[in-house]
């Protein structure tokens, strides 16, 4: 009787609660507009929660209502909203698949809302030129927020302790690894990112050391010249050398976790890494250096994907969304943004900032950007089988050639020509 | 001679009452045999959870093996930062709701594929099987839009629809085979004794069937608990995300909070494994009647 009377209250409560209907929209104000948070988590929910309060505040006409959404899933969750035609309003989107959205008809250009705004002449041009360059038309579909750097992360205490000063150049980090390498107290100079992502920290890595200023001459990569692959032998030489044998398979949580949990000396990761390796170690334990250049002695720089703020073209309330997106890259909410997350911000009124001059790894990486000598060199990420070919086609080959089991110029040569034939296609495509 | 007679006569008889020789001699190297494996196995499964209770419990940065200092930040992370308490309700409404409807349409579809014979029966079940080859991602976007001309985005009724009718085939496959194993002359019985079909059903069958609703109804509950893909999909509001959704926030672009997966994972775990722990009697029985059949 018990069981039966149990069952008839699970079943019962079963079917209320399949059967009842959700709560409708909110409402309130005059316009909702949905903003998707492309990286939703612990460190920026929090930050985003606080800036659509004081947008709140300031335009009670329009409620926000945000969605953190996982950035692992953030590609397939914005393309199966634009096949569902059920996008969002405002979504933060980075170049990495912007060129994939633009492709899709999704977006609205920002343009001529950026040049007839506040926000005319106030983005950094290093940042707008990368997000121009995503899009086959060359317009710009995203308001850039933030910049991102490749950096090399090094403990200034184990540098202190064993008096070596941090490398500005390759030779020199190789020789600072291998001095740093004590594996009796489980402690390696180097970590290298031979598992998943590995491909794009690489690319940086050789174009910093061969000084080759341009990704494509025509529609040949470059990615297989001479000094790119000496700087892949130089890497891979490290391998087990000065760096620990599970960096074969190594994405950048597990390099993150050795370097915060005080196995490695340097990791070559980028600013991202910052909340997490300072909450860890502390500031003063920790700095940041640029990628060190190679014998040319020129500053060559593959920029990392360039994250902000788009509007969809879907979205009922595209002035409200606008409006959003604005005050987003405004520069007291790019100051506060950034100061959090610990990144570059886009907006050129920030950097007279007090917390930039207090921020030793954004201070460096802002200098690195605005050096009137340093080249730009992006990575084609707009090409739609640049994931393909250096994730699914290249990670494998990378750890074999770490394994030594392929040699550096043969794994270039067919990253090149991968590169090389997908550039050709989507020039005829243009 | 007689000494060596006498002697183990009077050690015998408080052995007696003791287990046969042969099983005693016999035991220690049969439970080294037995529970060295099972240790190691155990051991195996165990550790991932020992790795999350270490790393919810210390402090970031701590790389201490056990967490001591104790500190419950990760969870205030997870809780009040990441909004836990709204994803754990959903999840446990939307487990629910697909633990009830899939439990009430496998008790039905399987009685009647179970007892009556129709035309198209066994392409009916084969179909039933076909459906489970289908990965869930293939059927994304035409069940996103449907669900959006049916109003069910951003609701958990549609996630319980959803999730219900990925669980069904198989709810109804195993129903069928329980209620195949309970002899159909216990319902005749009733009936000759005056009940109707649905009253033998509901006093001789549904008690037998125990078991069963606890195995389906179990499977239920935990394909809809971890579901990720579609509570990511379905839901365009933070406030209609699951514990999955939440726990994949731990997951940044560049950075990872180990602290506050682990914190998760413990807070997301914990009801299954409760759940499992209180049903696990009934589940064993409910898997092992359903795999025999005669």
């Amino acid at each position: 009787m018990g069981f039966r009377r149990a069952v008839a209250v699970v079943l019962a409560l079963g079917l209320a609660l399949a059967g009842c209907s959700d709560a409708g929209d909110g409402g309130g104000g005059n316009a909702t507009i949905t903003f998707w948070d492309n990286n939703g988590g612990p460190g920026r929910t929090p930050i985003y929660e606080e800036l659509i309060k004081r947008f709140e505040a300031a335009n009670p006409t329009i409620k926000v209502e945000y969605v953190g959404v996982p950035s692992a899933s953030v590609q397939q969750k914005y393309d199966t909203a634009i096949a569902g035609g059920s996008v969002p309003d405002v979504g933060g989107v980075t170049t990495s698949y912007l060129a994939n959205l633009v492709g899709q008809d999704a977006l609205e250009p920002l343009d001529d809302r950026i040049d007839s705004g506040p926000l005319k002449g106030k983005l950094l041009p290093g940042l707008v030129e990368t997000v121009r360059q995503t899009a086959p038309d060359n317009k710009l579909y995203s308001a850039p927020s933030s910049g991102n750097l490749d950096v090399i992360w090094y403990r200034k205490d184990w540098f202190e302790a064993a008096n070596l000063t941090p490398p500005t150049t390759w030779d020199e980090l190789v020789d600072r690894a291998v001095k740093l390498t004590d594996p009796a107290r489980n402690r390696y100079g180097y970590t290298i990112r031979g598992g998943a992502g590995s491909i794009f920290q690489l690319l940086t890595e050789t174009y910093a050391y061969s000084g080759v200023e341009k990704f494509f001459e025509g529609t040949t990569s470059t990615v297989a010249s001479s000094g790119n692959a000496d700087l892949v032998r130089k890497v891979a030489e490290l391998y087990k050398k000065a760096t620990p044998e599970a960096d074969v398979n190594n994405n950048y949580t597990q390099m993150v976790a050795q370097f915060t949990g005080g196995s490695v000396a340097m990791m070559h990761h980028n600013l991202g890494s910052y909340s997490d390796v300072t909450k860890a170690l502390g500031t003063d334990k920790v700095g940041a250096i640029s990628l060190p250049v190679g014998p040319s002695g020129k500053k060559t720089v593959v920029p990392n994907p360039t994250d902000g703020f788009a509007v969809f073209k879907g979205s009922k309330n595209t002035d409200a969304a606008w409006k959003f997106v604005e005050f987003l890259v405004s520069a007291e909410s790019n100051s506060y943004w950034n100061e959090k997350v610990g990144q570059i911000p886009a907006n050129t009124d920030v950097r007279s900032e007090k917390w930039i001059e207090a921020n030793q790894p954004v201070r460096m990486a802002l200098g690195v950007l605005e050096d009137p000598a340093t080249k730009l060199v992006p990575a084609p990420v707009y090409l739609p089988q640049y994931s393909s070919i250096t994730k699914t086609d290249s990670e494998p080959a990378y750890q074999k050639v770490l394994l030594g089991q392929l040699s550096a110029q043969e794994f270039l040569t067919g990253l090149a020509d991968k590169l090389s034939a997908a550039q050709k296609e989507w020039e005829e495509r243009r | 001679m007689t000494e060596t007679l006498i002697r183990p006569l009077e050690v015998d008889p408080p052995r007696r009452d003791a287990p046969p020789r042969s099983r005693r001699r016999g035991e220690p190297g049969r439970s080294w045999r037995l529970h060295l494996p099972l240790a190691l196995y155990l051991l195996f499964t165990l550790v991932p959870f020992y790795w999350m209770v270490v790393f919810a419990f210390r402090p970031t940065g701590s790389t201490a093996l056990v967490p001591w200092p104790i500190t419950f930040e990760h969870f205030d992370t997870v809780w009040n930062g990441l909004g836990f308490g709204v994803f754990f309700t959903n999840s446990l409404l939307v487990a629910v709701g697909t633990l009830g409807v899939v439990s009430v349409l496998a008790l039905m579809g399987g009685y009647a594929l179970a007892r009556f014979r129709f035309r198209g029966q066994r392409v009916f079940l084969l179909a039933l099987l076909c459906t489970q080859f289908i990965p869930g991602a293939m059927m994304l976007i035409p069940l996103f839009v449907i669900f959006k001309n049916a109003g069910l985005l951003n609701s958990l009724t549609g996630l319980v629809v959803a999730d219900t009718a990925f669980q069904l085939p198989l709810a109804l496959i195993l129903m069928s085979g329980f209620v195949r194993n309970i002899p159909v002359e216990l319902e005749e019985a009733a009936m000759v004794d005056g009940c109707t079909r649905l009253r033998a059903f509901f006093a001789i069958t549904l008690p037998l069937l125990r078991p069963a609703l606890v195995a389906v109804g179990s499977f239920a509950f935990i394909g809809a608990w971890n579901n990720f893909l579609f509570a990511l999909m379905f839901a365009g509001r933070q406030d209609k995300f699951t514990l999955p959704v939440g726990l994949s926030y731990a997951l940044g672009e560049f950075n990872t909070d180990f602290g506050a997966l682990a914190a998760g994972g413990v807070v997301a775990a914990v009801p299954v494994v409760l759940v499992f722990a209180v049903v696990q009697r009934f589940l064993v029985q409910g898997l092992s009647a359903g795999a025999v059949k005669g």
